[in-house]
């Protein structure tokens, strides 16, 4: 990159450069008083100057002052170096008007948007070198001068307008930004949009004289600029408008997602139409230039599509999640009573799952984009079963809109599948059997998908018989496609969720293991299965959701000092204070604690020993539990002892996690 | 995005601040940035990290409930979970897309039902159950599973630190 190649070029200080162009400036001007004076009394005749200082020379003692300021102008202006000094000190005059804008307006920088303005100003510099001299190919001085002139005004707005940017989006991370620092924001903005519109007309004016091709290029800079600079001042309008709101605006999400969608997708079509011009437009077909044009041409290309793509999932999600979740009715959002669960705001509006839960349509929508499942329990929500299977409208799933589009166009795609194990193999080789996701898109053709998840969970179903040999196998495996963990499933086994039928199911193992992976998985048996496992697997969310929800109204209905309660002020520095001062305090009594424990030395030795002594004979009369059944079956000793043990360990792990819990309940 | 982000932020730390649970404390650094959090963690009565208080930093994304935040301890901490450089790993920290142990089940990743609350207080109970099934620091976790003596001792110079013993 160049900028990595420029950003070492030691610049001077501000300070330096505008004493070394005042320095300049007087020094010009000062060469151009003496030239002025000189000229005056010694009369000496320059073939320039005679024509306009002859006559105005007799009557210099009626205007002296006025004509000896044209003079020095006229001086200043035809002498080389003067000139380069007055652009010079021009540039230096931008900067410092720069420096007052920034001092105005945005104070300090912060470390990111000096980075992000460095990034811009040389990538800035780069692409219009390139156009001055790859495809203008300018050739006289003055030209140069002219087109360096419009780039730098037109870099000036847009370094402007990228700090605007940046700091907008830093302004809408926080709560309690004051008044005054929008309104001059947004002035600013408002300033950079004004003088877009002058600037367009000074384009209007050039293309006049210099024709149809210099219009273009310099109109569709002053666009991209403008509409930069419009884009982040409706987003900020929105975003002003959402803070002062009480209550929760419904629509803003749709507002911000198609002002997005619009500013991005006319800002990547002005700059793909200008980029295509320059490289038919270009004196030069075959060089560097039109090779750095072509480039940015395919990345302007890719993002294009890359934004097509997006919309277009966007659209799906919204038509599959109208279709298929309607909008509760007001009784049940009443029954409900509840905030939406995404955005912890009251609820007016709302559409329901078929679990049941109820969110906000935008917050719905938003998680839809990037996940199917319900947000509180996990249902998944990828597809209507059976009933429904005509129109087949997988949602997305895990934000991957290319696996999406593929599936939706796919019109192989079989229809009702309930026990689809997704698995990373597909994406890399390596990648663990255990990550297997079930969703009901029907992405692999089903004798693929079959053969994996019959492999997959015989594996992980040996190892769960491994411990529990008393187990059959077929239940085994229904808990284990809901769980797709080894562990999970052994919990569930000792949490007596899962629990062994009449042993005569036992002998019939070996002869299941055999079916199963031979069978096509009827959809009945499947569906009961499927449901009962996921009532079992769902309801711990459940009620942990419930008692946090019950735990929220509750604490939410007492306002008054409870025992731990503080305040929560509606000042930002109060706040902060507060926090800090609630922070100071938790650290002084952890370490009063921590000092009179240590005072009282040993009894936390004690208490450690005391703990230790009471897992380690539960860790024996454990293992002697699960050494019953094992003992009583012998089919499983050909499998190697240690990973048995290592089996075991896993299940006393959640044996005692479990006592924990217990304990602590 | 940032907007909706940040009134539940706000909601979630007005929770915070009026009904704080025991021994958690979280809250933005600076109000100037609501995006990032400072958290105050106990050690769990009963385990090797009782007593101590540690700090954490919590870093919200723009599309903030959406999408997990990340944690990282910013004081010393030897534990199995978490990465030497102090990023906790818990499965309920992870988007339900990313899966980097390869493992997990999509029920146990992050949704935006969840919260900061819901976050710390899984954190305390990694402290107090380390799961060295899926270690961030393997030393941390072969010390825990080998020398739990050892373990225990480094947990409890940890425990000084913190307190500024």
């Amino acid at each position: 990159m160049p900028v990595v190649l420029l950003e070492r070029i030691p610049l001077p200080s501000l300070k330096t450069y505008t004493g070394f162009c005042v320095a300049l400036l007087a020094s010009a001007l000062f060469y151009a008083h003496r030239f002025v004076t000189s000229f005056e009394t010694d009369l000496v005749t320059n073939v320039q100057l005679f024509s306009t200082e002859s006559e105005p020379g007799i009557t210099n003692s009626s205007l002296p002052y006025d004509s000896y300021a044209w003079n020095m102008l006229f001086v200043m202006t035809t002498e080389a170096w003067c000139v380069w000094t007055l652009v010079n000190t021009a540039y230096c005059c931008l900067i410092l008007l720069g420096k007052l804008i920034q001092k105005l307006v945005f104070g300090d920088l912060r470390v990111s948007e000096q980075q992000h303005l460095k990034d811009k100003f040389w990538n800035f510099l780069f692409y219009k070198f390139i156009f001055i001299f790859g495809v203008m190919n300018v050739q006289t001085m003055e030209e140069v001068v002219m087109w360096v002139a419009w780039f730098t005004i037109l870099g000036f707005f847009h370094l402007l307008t990228q700090l605007s940017k940046d700091r907008f989006e830093y302004l809408s991370f926080s709560p309690s930004t004051p008044r005054f620092v929008h309104v001059k924001l947004l002035s600013l903005l408002m300033a950079i949009l004004l003088s877009c519109c002058g600037l367009m007309s000074l384009c209007v004016y050039i293309g006049l004289q210099a024709g149809i091709t210099i219009f273009a290029f310099m109109a569709a800079e002053c666009m991209l600029l403008a509409l930069r600079a419009f884009y982040v001042a409706v987003r900020y309008a929105i975003h002003l408008i959402d803070m002062n709101l009480e209550g929760i605006w419904e629509n803003r999400s749709i507002y911000v997602y198609f002002t997005e969608l619009t500013f991005e997708l006319a800002v990547l079509s002005v700059d793909f139409a200008h980029h295509l011009h320059m490289l038919l437009w270009g004196n030069i077909f075959l060089s560097m230039a039109s090779l750095v044009i072509c480039m940015q041409l395919r990345y302007l290309f890719y993002e294009f599509q890359r934004r097509i793509k997006r919309h277009k999932n966007y659209r799906r999600v919204v038509k599959n999640m109208e279709a298929r979740f309607p909008m509760a009715t007001q009784e049940e959002i009443k029954k409900n009573s509840d905030d939406c669960a995404i955005c912890w705001e009251k609820m007016e509006s709302a559409r329901k799952l078929p679990c049941g839960h109820l969110f906000h349509n935008s917050c719905l929508r938003s998680w839809l984009e990037q996940d199917t499942s319900c947000p509180t329990c996990r249902t998944t929500l990828s597809d209507r079963p059976a009933e429904d299977s005509a129109r087949n409208v997988p949602d997305g799933h895990g934000g991957d809109a290319d696996v999406n589009l593929q599936q939706q166009n796919n019109p192989n795609a079989q229809t009702t599948n309930h026990f689809f194990h997704f698995d990373g193999s597909r994406y890399v080789s390596w990648f663990p059997s255990f990550s297997v996701e079930v969703t009901h898109t029907q992405l692999l053709p089903r004798t693929r998908q079959s053969v994996q998840q019959t492999s997959q969970l015989d594996n992980m179903a040996r190892q769960v018989l491994q411990v529990f040999p008393h187990m059959p196998l077929n239940l085994v495996l229904d808990d284990l496609r809901e769980t797709r963990s080894v562990e999970f499933t052994i919990e569930n086994i000792l949490e007596g969720r899962l629990q062994a039928p009449l042993p005569g199911s036992l002998l019939s193992r070996n002869g299941l293991l055999v079916e199963e992976s031979d069978e096509e998985t009827p959809q009945v048996t499947s569906l009961i299965t499927g449901a009962a496992a996921m009532s079992a697997s769902s309801s711990p969310a459940e009620l942990h959701q419930n008692f946090a929800d019950d735990n929220q109204t509750e604490l939410r209905r007492d306002d008054g000092p409870a025992q731990f309660s503080s305040r929560f002020s509606k000042s930002a520095i109060e706040r902060e204070t507060m926090l800090q001062e609630r922070k100071n305090s938790m650290l002084e009594q952890a370490r009063r604690r921590y000092l009179t424990n240590q005072s009282a030395s040993g009894s936390s030795n004690i208490d450690t020993t005391a703990a230790g002594s009471e897992t380690v004979p539960s860790s024996e009369t454990w293992q002697q539990f699960t050494n019953d059944p094992d003992s009583s079956s012998n089919d499983t000793q050909t499998s190697s002892s240690e990973y048995l043990r290592y089996c075991r360990e896993l299940a006393f792990q959640a044996a005692q996690r479990r006592i924990h819990e217990q304990r602590n309940a | 995005m940032a907007g909706s982000a940040l009134k539940r932020l706000m909601a979630e730390y007005k929770q915070l601040t009026m009904n704080p649970p025991e021994g958690i404390i979280a809250g933005p650094v600076n109000e100037e940035n609501f995006f990032e959090w400072e958290a105050l963690i106990m050690g769990p009565e009963g385990t090797c990290f009782e007593g101590g208080v540690f700090p954490a930093r919590l870093t919200f994304p723009p599309d903030y409930p959406l999408s997990p935040p990340k944690m990282k301890f910013t004081c010393e901490l030897f534990h199995p979970n978490i990465y030497p450089d102090g990023r906790v790993c818990i499965s309920i920290l992870h988007a339900p897309g990313d899966d980097p142990m390869g493992y997990e089940t999509s029920a146990e990743r992050w949704s935006p039902v969840q919260s900061v609350e819901k976050i710390l207080l899984s954190v305390v109970s990694m402290l107090a159950e380390p799961n060295d099934e899926s270690a961030a620091n393997v030393d941390a976790a072969k010390t825990w599973r080998e020398d739990r003596k050892k373990f225990n001792e480094v947990a409890e110079r940890t425990v000084r630190k913190t307190l500024g013993l």
